[in-house]
């Protein structure tokens, strides 16, 4: 396998995340936080992050619909969806999430549902994207495979 | 951008470099005083934690977490001691602020509390209620190796 043609490719499907905004330096700050100890801290975090904001999204979406008008809440959950994009660099996520945070200042309904949707939206790709970067990455043999089948003088 | 001339093998070396660094004059500091810095981390953000968490690991100190402010408390209430505290301003049942006032409320002055916060309006806060310091999110690992170096040297010169 062409092990150097991968990680070529793992390097410009990163650059082209950041090229098109949908990351910023801290994503690398979180990757140079990987050393042997910790190989795949960054796909760690990421996981993590997917998780949680998955969840996040699920309470602003309960909150749009139960309690109706009420900016406070909205807002509160949103930041926390923002806190944790910020962590981890994501910037096209953190910049939707800001501007429904915007909307719920100006006790804008409207425009809190449609960058709600765009927040979903930006979440969906980004989640797609950082997959697919991170499956390469594994390919390409920079992610210490977590599961291996026992082979010839491996211990258990 | 300065990412994307990046080659894996360098940047590998980079990081053995670099943590070696990061390590080695937190480890002699430490080892003067005779024990690794003892860390709070007080975070509800679960990606925050772990992030939070795995720099101090990096940087050779003994930390633990807790999810709210009350639990921060609480530990100190349990005659805990820490020698820096990293506290989030936002969380559940009790704020950043509203536990760094209750822990200097309980004699706590030694204790370096700092302020962790994406909101640069909780930095009012965080120093009204007896904070030493306000760093926004999300930290630098340089940012928290600086902070130990002044906590350890701070113990090397009361120990």
């Amino acid at each position: 396998m062409d092990y150097s043609n991968l990680r070529r490719q793992a390097a410009s499907m990163k650059k082209s995340l950041f090229d098109q905004g949908y990351l910023d330096e801290q994503f690398c700050q979180v990757e140079d936080l990987q050393d042997e100890a910790s190989p795949n801290f960054a796909e760690e975090v990421v996981t993590l992050f997917f998780k949680d904001s998955a969840k996040l999204i699920s309470n602003v979406e309960q909150a749009l619909e139960k309690y109706p008008k009420d900016f406070n809440r909205w807002d509160a959950y949103m930041q926390q969806l923002k806190g944790s994009c910020s962590s981890i660099g994501a910037s096209r996520m953190k910049s939707e999430c800001m501007s429904f945070r915007d909307y719920c200042g100006q006790g804008n309904v409207e425009g809190c549902m449609r960058s709600f949707q765009k927040v979903k939206r930006e979440h969906g790709a980004l989640r797609q994207k950082l997959e697919a970067y991170f499956q390469l990455l594994r390919q390409a043999g920079q992610l210490v495979l977590l599961e291996l089948p026992p082979g010839p003088g491996c211990k258990n | 951008m300065q990412h994307s001339k990046r080659q894996p093998s360098t940047k590998k070396r980079k990081i053995r470099v670099h943590h070696h660094h990061l390590k080695s004059s937190i480890f002699m500091a430490s080892r003067n005083q005779g024990s690794a810095p003892r860390a709070l981390v007080v975070e509800d953000i679960k990606v925050d934690r772990l992030i939070l968490m795995h720099m101090l690991h990096k940087l050779n100190c003994e930390a633990i977490a807790v999810e709210n402010g009350k639990e921060a408390v609480d530990l100190f209430l349990e005659g805990k001691t820490f020698d820096i505290v990293f506290s989030d301003k936002d969380m559940p049942i009790m704020s950043g602020p509203e536990a760094v006032a209750k822990i200097r409320a309980m004699g706590a002055t030694e204790v370096k509390i700092v302020g962790v916060s994406a909101d640069f309006g909780g930095k009012e806060a965080f120093m009204q209620a007896g904070a030493d310091v306000f760093v926004p999110k999300p930290v630098k690992l340089e940012t928290l190796q600086s902070m130990l170096e002044v906590v350890i040297s701070k113990k090397n010169m009361s120990g």
